[in-house]
């Protein structure tokens, strides 16, 4: 019996993909970036979190067979208003074996898988085989910089985004615009230029920083360092994206 | 909107309007005294000398007159020891006067109050020899030539101004028939100002875009009137709504039931939408005012361009639309006696009741049944009496058919003071010869089923932890509850974050929240006909009961509740009309409407809204506004009732600080992610509340 851990469901997640979506968060993530905003998503076991209104155990763990019956409770609505379910996290990949076989379960119901990208070539093809749609996140091109910011390299990153290039699934790649860290006109053109090489996305959603980025760790009980100057304004040029010829949109 | 609107509302808004009023109220007890008047006749000479006080007022600008300048204060009819041996043994609902009915405002725009009062004397000779009838009518009469006489001096100080237009839209009505758009605004402007200065109160205003629709649809045809023309009267009717809502009573100030019903089917079984519908919505939504406010009529097949209108309006914060579904209830209506024809043409009432407008004299809130208390009690004396939970449950029932035979026992007394100008606005009084409160065709007693969440999370605690997993000890529970939970944070702490919660999709206590709305209904339906012939609607509303059941207030008929199973604490709130108990963690909009939905609303059908709370951050984009439009149209074709949407503005935030604990699942929009404001952190909940003040 596959078993995962999962830290929220949110229903109504009207941001997460089209029509209307139930998003499954996903416990656990082997990338450290500062800038998370989901903090309890990181470790991979439950945490008690500690907010103004009262406990609240993130971390709840179900079998394959029981998430996806929860699911499938309201597969028929999701369905009827144009949407389905998001897999976030944390790390989806973190927890392939269980994200798959969730998947497998659902009945009729879209699938969007939420991704950093980083895990194994071969788990990541197995999981994109269930999905209909992507949102691949594309953080830092420069290897060094990826991995002095998020505590590992971006070779897997890029190998995956080449695969699901390569695929037919629809997909949107996501930019979180970090001042200082993802912003710089030089990274904004190296990752146009990765993007422009690819089997064109939907889109490329740019997401500049927003200073709540913080908020949860002191309920979560770690220390938010973010280690670069969070007031100072994003680098909104959007420009190197436009040249791609894709929709660019700033949420 | 043009630069008049604007200014109109401005000057509303800032209660210029205000220097017009008069201090002293009218005095009419001496000639009521001096004459030997009877109370049908009193209450018609207060409406006359209400309407002959009145100051004319007509600003340089307006298209729309009547400008209230009386005081607040309602003119005493009778000396007090009179009037306690008129009502001795009675009981008076609310204040007194009849509330919350709905006039057959098309039939009085179709006849103009000529062609009433034309029926009144009619009547008048048909049934000279019936001296209560006579008496009627010719308070009736009394009435309705105060509002023609005061009319009369409108036209003449719009002569004296030069304004003919307006002089001659005064001439023609209130008192022949509408012909147009701007004659029907006018004469509905001062025929309804005119009841609340008889002091009758919540005066609903019904299916708007009904009947108001055939005289905006000819003048369009004909060429009389563009929709910008058009679209400018009726922002100029809305902003007058708002003029005097500071002098009307109600529980808060804005509780005053001056609601429009649009949309949904006609008394023919078709579609009732028209241009109007979608004028009224995008004119409210510009406006931005409290009043009128809006009921939306829907199906399972309303169109997704209608519903996304509406979402635009919930976007604005305002708390409406309020959403209620044909599909449901005009069943239901029909299940318990009403006619097709009345069914398909229901309003809905100042909070959410249904009413027939012209043929309903129903009391549709004659109190509230409290199911925490009913729960709670079922539950402390069974657990004593060492019973199961099926003993608990029959207790429960037992509790719930008490407190509704006491409050219909208490109506079973109701007096109705004569309202003779109500009267000649409804579809028959006149006709009959009756006044409103002597009967009309629905006669119907209205209760509201508050704190069903709660309720139905408390039982759901004592079968899971005491009887299924046996996990607390039912002395251990009895004991914590008598405490108050003093000393019992651990049980507490599970009850209240572990146990199965209404509203979440968990089988476990929706069907304990099902089980209390049967019981409700098997008790007015046992209860069977009151004395005015009429039966008990049971509903799934609160009210402000979500207060007062907790925390007291005088003069309440139901009882307060104390600590609860559920691990609520005693004086803590309960939850509103049909939403999760305040704190319990739920995973969304979908479960909730997938819960509520499974009440058998063929049998409660009294109205009551699931209530819903949306951050305002979710609206950001159009095609997020889209996806709460499909929001709606899948609370309709689940087979919900009511739906209440609110997108949560500055004071939400504000109470979400001060109040967390009642706020758990306020859900914000942050970045690219969603989070709870909660377990955010002080000055990240300064943020968004800074951004939301001047975004």
């Amino acid at each position: 019996m596959t078993r995962g851990i999962v830290f929220d469901i949110k229903e109504f997640a009207v941001h997460d993909g089209p029509g209307i979506r139930t998003t499954v968060f996903l416990k656990g993530c082997p990338l450290r970036c500062p800038w998370c905003h989901n903090p309890e998503g990181q470790s991979s076991l439950p945490q008690t979190m500690r907010g103004s209104a009262g406990r609240r155990v993130a971390g709840k763990t179900y079998t394959a067979e029981e998430l996806a019956r929860l699911l499938n409770g309201q597969a028929a609505i999701l369905g009827s208003c144009e949407g389905g379910i998001t897999f976030s996290g944390g790390e989806p990949l973190f927890q392939a074996d269980f994200v798959v076989a969730v998947a497998r379960r659902l009945e009729g119901v879209h699938r969007l898988l939420q991704t950093s990208g980083y895990g194994a070539e071969e788990t990541f093809a197995w999981v994109l085989a269930q999905m209909e749609m992507v949102f691949f996140d594309l953080k830092i091109i420069d290897k060094e910089a990826h991995r002095r910011y998020t505590g590992a390299g971006n070779e897997l990153i890029l190998q995956n985004l080449d695969t699901l290039s390569r695929s037919e699934v629809p997909y949107v790649v996501r930019v979180p615009l970090v001042p200082g860290v993802t912003d710089s006109d030089e990274n904004l053109a190296a990752m146009a230029e990765v993007v422009g090489r690819l089997r064109p996305p939907l889109r490329i959603d740019l997401l500049p920083y927003n200073p709540l980025t913080g908020g949860k760790y002191a309920s979560a009980g770690m220390a938010f360092r973010p280690g670069y100057d969070e007031s100072r304004p994003p680098n909104l040029n959007t420009a190197p994206f436009e040249r791609t010829g894709v929709e660019v949109r700033v949420a | 909107m043009n630069e008049r609107i604007a200014r109109l509302q401005q000057r509303v808004r800032e209660g210029r309007h205000r220097v017009y009023r008069q201090e002293a109220p009218v005095s009419v007890l001496a000639e009521c005294e001096r004459e030997r008047l009877s109370w049908p006749r009193r209450v018609a000479r207060l409406t006359r000398r209400q309407c002959e006080a009145e100051r004319v007022v007509i600003e340089a600008d307006e298209r729309i007159v009547y400008t209230r300048t009386l005081p607040a204060e309602m003119p005493r009819l009778y000396r007090e020891e009179d009037w306690e041996q008129l009502t001795a043994g009675h009981t008076l609902h609310e204040l007194g006067p009849i509330s919350n009915i709905c006039a057959d405002w098309g039939q009085v725009l179709a006849q103009g109050l000529g062609g009433r009062r034309a029926v009144a004397v009619a009547t008048r000779q048909r049934l000279a020899d019936n001296l209560e009838a006579v008496a009627f009518l010719e308070s009736a009469l009394e009435t309705m030539d105060a509002v023609l006489a005061l009319a009369a001096r409108y036209a003449h100080r719009a002569h004296e101004l030069g304004r003919e237009e307006m002089a001659a839209i005064l001439e023609r009505v209130p008192a022949q028939p509408a012909r147009t758009f701007h004659e029907a605004l006018q004469a509905l402007r001062l025929l309804q100002a005119v009841v609340w200065l008889g002091g009758n109160y919540h005066v609903v205003l019904g299916r708007f875009d009904q009947y108001m629709w055939p005289y905006l649809e000819a003048d369009l045809a004909a060429g009389r009137l563009d929709r910008a023309e058009a679209e400018a009267l009726l922002a100029e009717f809305f902003i007058a709504l708002n003029k005097d809502s500071d002098l009307y009573p109600g529980v808060q100030q804005g509780d005053n039931g001056q609601t429009i019903t649009l949309g949904g089917v006609t008394p023919a079984g078709e579609d009732g939408v028209n241009e109007l519908t979608r004028m009224v919505l995008r004119v409210s939504c510009e406006l931005a005012l409290i009043d009128p406010k809006i009921n939306l009529r829907i199906g399972a097949d309303t169109g997704l361009d209608l519903l996304c209108l509406a979402s635009e309006l919930t976007r604005k914060g305002l708390g409406f639309p309020q959403y209620s579904n044909d599909d449901v209830v005009i069943p239901a209506l029909v299940a318990h006696g009403y006619r097709l024809e009345d069914a398909r043409d229901y309003a809905v009432a100042a909070c959410w009741e249904f009413l027939i407008p012209g043929r309903g004299m129903e009391v549709v809130n004659i109190g509230a049944v409290s199911f925490p208390a009913a729960a709670d009690r079922a539950i402390r004396e069974g657990v004593a009496a060492g019973e199961q939970f099926p003993a608990i449950l029959a207790r429960t029932r037992q509790q719930i058919a008490e407190q509704v035979t006491g409050l219909a026992g208490t109506y079973a007394r109701l007096l109705l003071p004569p309202a003779p100008y109500y009267s000649a606005l409804m579809s028959d009084c006149l006709e009959r010869g009756q006044d409103v409160s002597r009967g009309a065709r629905y006669m119907n007693l209205g209760i509201h089923g508050a704190g069903s969440a709660n309720a139905a999370d408390a039982l759901a605690a004592v079968a899971h932890f005491v009887f299924d997993e046996g996990r607390v000890a039912p002395g251990e529970l009895l004991a914590a509850l008598e405490a108050n939970y003093e000393g019992y944070a651990d049980l507490r702490a599970l009850l209240a974050e572990e146990g199965p919660k209404a509203g979440n999709n968990d089988k476990r206590a929706d069907r304990l929240l099902v089980t209390l709305f049967d019981f409700f209904a098997d008790a007015c339906e046992a209860y069977g006909r009151t004395p005015w012939g009429g039966r008990l609607r049971p509903g799934t509303g609160s009210a402000m009961y979500y207060v007062w059941l907790t925390r007291g207030q005088e003069g309440m008929r139901e009882p307060l509740v104390g600590a609860t199973a559920e691990g609520r604490r005693a004086g803590e709130m309960v939850s509103a009309n049909l939403a999760p108990a305040p704190g319990a963690q739920i995973r969304g909009p979908i479960s909730m409407l997938q819960s509520f939905a499974r009440i058998d609303y063929g049998r409660v059908y009294n109205g009551g809204p699931i209530t819903m709370e949306l951050s305002d951050s979710v609206f950001r984009t159009e095609e997020a506004v889209r996806k709460v439009a499909l929001l709606v149209r899948t609370f309709a074709r689940l087979g919900g009732q009511q739906l209440q949407l609110n997108s949560l503005n500055l004071d939400t935030l504000l109470a979400a600080r001060a109040h967390p604990e009642r706020h758990r699942n306020l859900i914000v929009r942050v970045w690219g992610w969603s989070g709870y404001f909660c377990e955010l952190a002080p000055e990240y909940q300064e943020h968004i509340i800074g951004r939301h003040v001047y975004g």
